[in-house]
């Protein structure tokens, strides 16, 4: 059955409306006036990001040390959690299940206030520190299920067959498993840099003082009104998004 | 390569409260080409999992050369398995799945080349050796998963119905092969299916299984020949089953009264006296079909219901004048020549000699 | 079992007991300055039942709901337009580019058109249409507007998957049994993308429950939703049993949504 005119209609009016506001947002990055009506083509705002934004670029690099870090640690959690769950034959399966996937349906903000108190109550200091223990704890379900599924496309007796040829249990799962789960591994340490590089709101609770990142950053430069530079900001992340997204198409099928 | 002879002793397993396996007892002599038939449900992939040390029974032994193998774990085993979807590792080339075995022994790189590539021959595939598994057909993967289990020379090869994801015509070509292969490398290989036919075809013996239980052990012309019950003589091709009761007994052939037939004589298959109740089983290529009744044999009349031409051979469905209607396999040895072509509601004479009757079953009065 | 245990540990470390620990802190009583003193008090909670925290929970609500509706209705038909085209890889990556970009500059893309400083002021200030500005964010419809605008994607995206799952043949069949196009989409397709239908309704209307960013930076004062509440109790006022109570309403209220929803929809397939 073809789509009818009415589906393809709303198909590109989406489509308008999501890229109408970013494309604005873009092309004002290159206004030469610092209000929103067009004067002239200028880098004025590419020139003083890259020069004169010393708390942008920290914030940045927070963020990057943060992604990277915590992504490293989910994937790696997430990925033996997910050839656990696969491979082996346990009580309270169900249970793991339940807790992977309770922090997919409660909201963000719960994650946020509960970690917040919690650092508090257990006196953890508010830092980049705190900042990566939120991450790695919302990036986990999502780098489990990803390893998850697509190690599913196999069948267990592919790790039948490794003991069946002699493989010890390390063997089957240097040589077998995490060659097989390999594209879903890259996948999930993809998905956790995304979420991490765009969680603002459990990071904007459990942050401190000195430990900004990037959305926090762009966050409080929104509240003093909008201004030329996040544009700028603005439209490089977009560029990176749009690389990473051209990148991931090919693992999106784990994602989803 | 030298076989193994393997004996199961008195297995049985339960998976929760069903129970797959009920002491189960065979003995498979050494380079056998030994097949497990039953329904799916069976308990015969359970059992070949045991054998293989995949699964533990929760009593019994398994013994190869008549040492017990119970505590040798699944890796440590001489055995090795096809399994049923071949299990090949998606990673790896041909060349490195068919090595994996080899290379997690210290052996040199220099053997590792020259063994698998021996094997490779073997199986036909030397020049698909650097495809990875997705590249290839399924009958090629099923011969990948052959030479991988072949290389660790293993005493037993176990295959798990390694032929049913196949379809029709290469399921029968890679049988073909498969025999041939057993006769190569000489050891034993113990072959589990469903399908009678391919069971019958290649096995030098066959148990047929149903219920975690086996029923009948033998050539597989034991089983098709003389079945030992009405399951056997079902399963394993088709067969005309008829319930009668014991009129007269003599030496060797009883004289039986079934209804929807009438009386007739058969084999004197078990012992029976006057008035038992017993089932018979008559193989409808046993049974010939013509215009005039035949001296000498049992002969009943009737009239043809369904006629169904095979090519090789045609299936005729006669209703005999009492009502049983009786499955009949006429072969075309010379099909126009024949005095009279029989069709469909031809009055026909139906007879069969009564050493092809015979009883699988005794009730006693 | 050890594979698990590092994953298993940590989240029931940083995230099953600091569920634990609001959950507990809500029966506390609170102290001046943050921080909860070991004694039982429900004051978390009767200052929940006020008819100002009544409104937000009620706001919070009808804002959640009309945004997943809206954005569920708009995310049918372009799921299935996507599924069916010839250039559904492109269409994908467009809707997945959205869905990648960082929510604060998509909010931020919102304030720039939309503002009292925004293009759209500026130009109809510029044209001599009016002379200061007209408000057209700081309202509930502007918290409404960027849910939707924030969400679709995460709507399209579980529809899609399950549409381009199904079986072409089965419309065909549909059509060749009389059916029209559009008895078609409702009779044979909705029942089902089912599973598709409940995730991207989830995927929507629990983020939208807890939103924080969005109301905080587009709606007004009238347009506080929970999140805000929670924040506000938590940082401002130092009333940590309060915000624990919240929290634990908000947990309870789509925990239980969720699992009516799940349930309730398992069950029509069924019939």
């Amino acid at each position: 059955m073809n789509p009818g005119k009415f589906s393809r209609l709303i198909t590109f009016l989406i489509l308008i409306f999501f890229y109408i506001p970013i494309a604005v947002v873009v092309l004002f990055s290159f206004n030469a006036s610092k209000s929103p009506v067009w004067v002239g083509f200028s880098l004025l705002w590419y020139k003083e990001l890259f020069t004169n934004s010393y708390s942008i670029w920290k914030a940045f690099w927070n963020s990057i040390i943060v992604a990277i870090s915590a992504s490293f640690v989910a994937t790696a959690l997430g990925a033996f959690g997910a050839i656990g769950l696969y491979w082996g034959k346990f009580k309270g399966k169900d249970y793991i299940w339940i807790i992977s996937y309770l922090p997919l349906i409660i909201p963000d903000i719960i994650i946020g206030v509960s970690l917040l108190i919690f650092f508090v109550f257990i006196k953890l200091r508010l830092s980049l520190f705190t900042i990566f223990i939120a991450h790695v704890t919302f990036s986990l379900p999502y780098a489990l299920m990803i390893v998850f599924s697509r190690l599913q496309d196999f069948e267990y007796s592919i790790i039948e067959a490794a003991y069946d040829l002699g493989a010890t249990e390390e063997i089957a799962l240097f040589k077998v498993i995490i060659p097989i789960s390999f594209p879903g591994i890259l996948a999930a340490f993809f998905m956790s840099l995304t979420l991490s590089i765009d969680d603002f709101v459990i990071t904007f609770f459990v942050a401190g003082p000195g430990s900004t990142t990037l959305p926090l950053k762009i966050y409080s430069m929104i509240r003093f009104g909008i201004s030329p530079t996040i544009n700028a900001i603005s439209t490089l992340m977009l560029a990176g998004t749009i690389v990473i997204s051209v990148f991931m198409r090919k693992y999106l099928k784990y994602i989803f | 390569m030298l076989g193994s002879n393997v004996e199961i002793k008195n297995i049985s397993k339960f998976f929760g409260d069903f129970q797959a396996l009920d002491n189960v007892s065979l003995q498979v002599k050494k380079g056998e080409f030994f097949s497990l038939l039953g329904p799916s449900g069976c308990g015969k992939t359970t059992l070949l999992r045991i054998i293989a040390g995949l699964e533990q029974p929760d009593s019994g032994d398994v013994l190869f050369d008549n040492k017990s193998v119970i505590n040798i774990p699944a890796n440590k085993r001489e055995v090795n398995t096809i399994f049923q979807n071949y299990a090949l590792f998606p990673h790896l080339t041909v060349f490195e799945n068919v090595a994996f075995s080899l290379r997690l022994k210290k052996i040199s790189e220099t053997e590792i080349k020259e063994r698998v590539e021996k094997l490779l021959y073997l199986v036909r595939l030397e020049e698909h050796k650097n495809k990875k598994p997705s590249q290839l057909s399924g009958g090629q993967r099923q011969r990948v998963a052959i030479a991988r289990a072949l290389a660790n020379e293993p005493k037993v090869l176990l295959l798990d119905e390694p032929v049913s994801a196949l379809d029709a015509k290469l399921r029968q070509e890679l049988l073909v092969e498969l025999d041939n292969l057993h006769d190569q490398v000489g050891i034993t290989f113990i072959y589990v299916t469903h399908d009678q036919a391919e069971a019958i075809s290649v096995s030098d013996h066959v148990a047929v299984m149903n219920n975690g239980k086996i029923i009948q052990t033998g050539t597989p012309y034991e089983i098709y020949e003389s079945p030992a019950n009405n399951f056997v003589a079902t399963f394993i091709g088709e067969t005309n089953l008829m319930k009668a009761e014991v009129r007269e007994t003599n030496e060797e052939f009883v004289r039986v009264f079934a209804k929807g037939i009438g009386e007739f004589e058969c084999y004197k298959d078990k012992e029976v006296k006057k008035g038992d109740k017993i089932l018979l089983t008559l193989r409808p290529e046993k049974i010939k079909i013509s215009s005039k009744p035949l001296e000498g044999l049992n002969s009943f009349h009737g009239i043809v219901e369904e006629e169904i031409y095979m090519g090789y051979q045609t299936k005729y469905f006669v209703k005999l004048d009492e009502g049983y209607i009786l499955k009949i396999y006429k072969q075309h040895v010379n099909y126009l020549l024949d005095e009279k072509i029989i069709h469909w509601k031809d009055e026909v004479f139906v007879s069969w000699n009564p050493n092809d009757s015979f009883i699988i079953e005794v009730e006693e009065n | 079992m050890k594979y698990v245990s590092g994953y298993t540990l940590w989240l029931v470390i940083f995230f099953v007991i600091p569920l634990i620990i609001i959950l507990s802190f809500s029966f506390l009583e609170k102290t001046p300055y943050g921080g909860v003193n070991f004694s039982f008090s429900l004051e978390g909670y009767k200052s929940l039942l006020t008819i100002g925290y009544l409104k937000v929970f009620w706001r919070t609500v009808w804002i959640s709901i009309i945004s997943t509706l809206i954005t569920v209705l708009l995310a049918l038909p372009a799921a299935y337009y996507i599924a069916k085209s010839k250039f559904k890889n492109l269409l994908l990556i467009l809707v997945v580019i959205p869905f990648w970009t960082n929510s604060l500059i998509r909010i931020y893309a919102w304030i720039f058109v939309l503002g009292n400083n925004g293009i759209i002021n500026q130009f109809l200030r510029f044209i001599g249409l009016i002379d200061s500005h007209i408000q057209f964010l700081y309202n509930p419809w502007a918290v409404i507007l960027v849910l939707v605008y924030t969400y679709l994607p995460y709507a399209i995206i579980p529809l899609y998957a399950s549409i381009e799952r199904l079986d072409n043949s089965i419309f065909e069949a549909a059509l060749d049994l009389g059916c029209s196009k559009r008895k078609a989409f409702f009779k044979v397709l909705i029942p089902n993308i089912k599973t598709g239908l409940i995730t991207s309704i989830i995927f929507v209307l629990i983020p939208a429950m807890g939103s924080y960013a969005i109301p905080d930076l587009v709606g007004g004062v009238n347009s506080k939703m929970i999140g805000n509440e929670i924040a506000r109790q938590l940082t401002t006022a130092k009333n940590w049993p309060a915000a624990s109570a919240i929290s634990s309403v908000l947990t309870l209220i789509t925990l239980l949504g969720v699992i009516l929803f799940v349930r309730n929809s398992k069950k029509e397939v069924l019939n």
